[in-house]
């Protein structure tokens, strides 16, 4: 017999995922499949996905490369202005990525930054390297979350047990830790990786959003929906959707059954 | 000296050092204990290398080695909860610190098999550690320590998760494997019989100071702190002033009724001191005897309490109760019961004097 909190609650989640479901799922009626098929083939859809996933990928990499020392660090060590690093790093999960978008505008907008970046033959604002920036710095605050809470998930004894047989700390990390917070990184991976193709105006700012340049999925939705082209705006929708739900099938099936060492 | 910790300070917010003094030989084995939170996991991770000390030094074989990173030190270290590494089964768990120091893959599987044997578990070599029962991930845990043929193993309250038939198993198979490598113990304990089945050398922590350390009989019986008799199991310790002394014994006045007589000559005339008397030195009688021994007591019986296979009696003496413990046959025997009269009697040479302001200062700057 369930109790009348258990029906109410799980009522609620039911009536409220359905609602969700609903929503997603118009996304699949309004099209037609001529048309979808068509938008998916079309030059810019074609070229929005292909410049999406090469951006997140190289981005979701470099934040991958940063994140697992920086989560470590903040995890395992003590050391000054720590609670100002975590802060910092959590920010921009606090505000509209937009904002985010503007700060890396003026950051590598500023004549002399930009200058001396283009000395060196790095154009950042309006091209692919700025979504790529754009794109990791949104993405990087998601991945340290995660990775933090699995890195202390995993008990330090293990390491301290590792490092009294004899291992160095880099030796430990590659043998007991990384392994031990396996389905972390995974999780944040695909985190990362979801974060980086969905990101819009931050990537919208900093990319500039040409057509055929730097238009990335998200942008291709907004530009398709303002200039009344249904199709293309539902065909790039429904393809961030199988994504995304790709993404979390195989976070659910893969992470999150193997996080090690917790205790 | 094999290993000498000096003046050693760690402070970890919580938890604690102050001035952690503690020597030991080479093969000696020494169970330390002390109450939750007195810092004792923190004395052996300190030693270890995983913290450092704010202050104090830590010499292994003379060489200084408080700067010295974990994996240079030569010690090893076995939790309660074994952590055992979840990504290796058992084999790769006992393998995986000889394979820092030996490559040949024959001898690190002949010496793993060897261990195994040793430790009865070589049945067990291809399991995954999450099925092993808690005995047996000890065992592995040690197995994995001890097969590195460590300088010093550290072992924090490896057998407090496990019951009381696989402890008493595991305690003679380990103090074998251990005598047989040779190895130099440290070893966390709540439990009195490890320091009694296992120990040469005891020290008692409280506050993240060492009271007292030395060997197991002179620890228990002759404890130089209150807090050290009280936790060892004395019981008995009371407050008292040294009113005289003669030939080799010494009067301590506990109340204006009560004068104890001690066989510990050490102390100046008028000092205040404490003295102790362990519940197990106290002979219980219906009648007054003339005998050798020097402190004889009337009392009433105020409690009985069973515990166990032993029967614990308190009796109030001139306003200062005593608690002795005898076996329930003896309290038939006897016919003890509440509000009888009964006479206590223990030797002079089992009255400790305890210098008081030696234990005071250990215990209000702990």
């Amino acid at each position: 017999m369930r109790s009348k909190l258990e029906i109410s609650f799980i009522s609620i989640s039911f009536i409220f995922t359905s609602i969700l479901f609903l929503i997603i799922g118009s996304l699949f009626v309004i099209p037609s499949f001529e048309g979808f098929v068509n938008a998916f083939f079309s030059d810019e859809i074609q070229f929005a996905l292909r410049l999406t996933l090469s951006t997140s990928i190289i981005a979701a990499f470099g934040v991958m490369i940063v994140a697992i020392p920086t989560a470590y660090s903040l995890a395992r060590y003590n050391f000054p202005f720590k609670s100002a690093v975590k802060s910092i790093i959590d920010l921009p999960m606090a505000f509209p990525e937009i904002v985010l978008g503007i700060a890396i505008l003026m950051l590598f907008g500023n004549p002399l930054i930009g200058s001396i970046l283009h000395s060196l033959g790095i154009n950042i604002v309006f091209t692919t390297t700025g979504i790529i920036i754009a794109q990791f710095f949104v993405a990087f605050p998601y991945s340290v979350r995660i990775l933090y809470s699995t890195f202390n998930y995993v008990n330090p004894r293990y390491e301290f047990v590792s490092r009294s047989l004899g291992y160095g700390e880099l030796e430990t990390l590659k043998n007991i830790t990384l392994p031990l917070a396996k389905g972390g990184i995974f999780a944040s991976s695909v985190v990362t990786i979801a974060r980086c193709i969905g990101t819009f105006g931050a990537v919208l700012l900093v990319g500039g959003g040409t057509y055929l340049k730097t238009e990335t999925l998200p942008i291709a939705i907004y530009y398709n929906l303002s200039l009344g082209s249904i199709d293309n705006a539902i065909t790039a929708a429904i393809i961030l959707v199988l994504i995304s739900f790709i993404a979390i099938f195989v976070l659910e099936k893969y992470a999150y059954q193997n996080i090690e060492g917790a205790g | 000296m094999f290993l000498e910790v000096k003046n050693l300070c760690v402070d970890l917010g919580q938890f604690h050092l102050t001035g952690v003094n503690l020597n030991l030989e080479k093969n000696d084995y020494m169970v330390i204990i002390g109450p939750t939170g007195s810092g004792k996991s923190v004395l052996l991770e300190t030693i270890a290398g995983f913290f450092q000390p704010q202050t104090g030094k830590i010499f292994l074989e003379g060489e200084d080695i408080t700067n010295l990173n974990p994996e240079k030190r030569g010690i090893s270290i076995v939790y309660q909860d074994y952590v055992l590494f979840p990504n290796m089964n058992v084999f790769e768990n006992i393998a995986y610190g000889l394979e820092k120091k030996v490559k040949d893959r024959e001898v690190i599987k002949s010496r793993v098999y060897d261990m195994a044997d040793r430790l009865k578990i070589e049945h067990l070599l291809d399991r995954n550690p999450e099925t092993l029962s808690g005995g047996e991930k000890q065992r592995t845990a040690i197995a994995r320590s001890l097969i590195v043929e460590p300088n010093i193993l550290l072992m924090d309250e490896p057998f407090s998760a496990l019951d009381v038939n696989t402890h008493a198993y595991l305690t003679e198979l380990i103090k074998k494997a251990i005598s047989d490598y040779q190895t130099t113990c440290i070893h966390v304990s709540h439990n009195f019989n490890d320091v009694w089945s296992l120990a040469e050398q005891v020290a008692v922590m409280k506050n993240g100071k060492i009271l007292q350390q030395g060997i197991v009989a002179d620890v228990f019986s002759k404890p130089c702190h209150n807090f050290v008799a009280d936790f060892v199991g004395v019981h008995n310790i009371f407050e008292g002033e040294v009113v005289g002394k003669s030939k080799g014994i010494t009067d301590v006045k506990v109340n204006q009724n009560l004068i104890l007589h001690s066989s510990d000559t050490d102390t100046n005339d008028d000092k205040k001191v404490m003295v102790a008397v362990r519940p197990e030195n106290i002979i219980f009688s219906n009648q007054s005897f003339v005998s050798s021994i020097r402190n004889q007591l009337k009392g009433i019986v105020t409690d009985i309490i069973l515990i166990g296979p032993t029967v614990w009696v308190e009796v109030d003496v001139n306003g200062t109760t005593f608690k002795g413990i005898i076996t329930p046959s003896s309290l038939d025997i006897l016919g003890i019961k509440k509000e009888k009269e009964i006479y206590l009697s223990f030797k002079s040479v089992n009255v400790k004097i305890i210098d008081e302001e030696q234990s005071y200062s250990a215990l209000f700057s702990a």
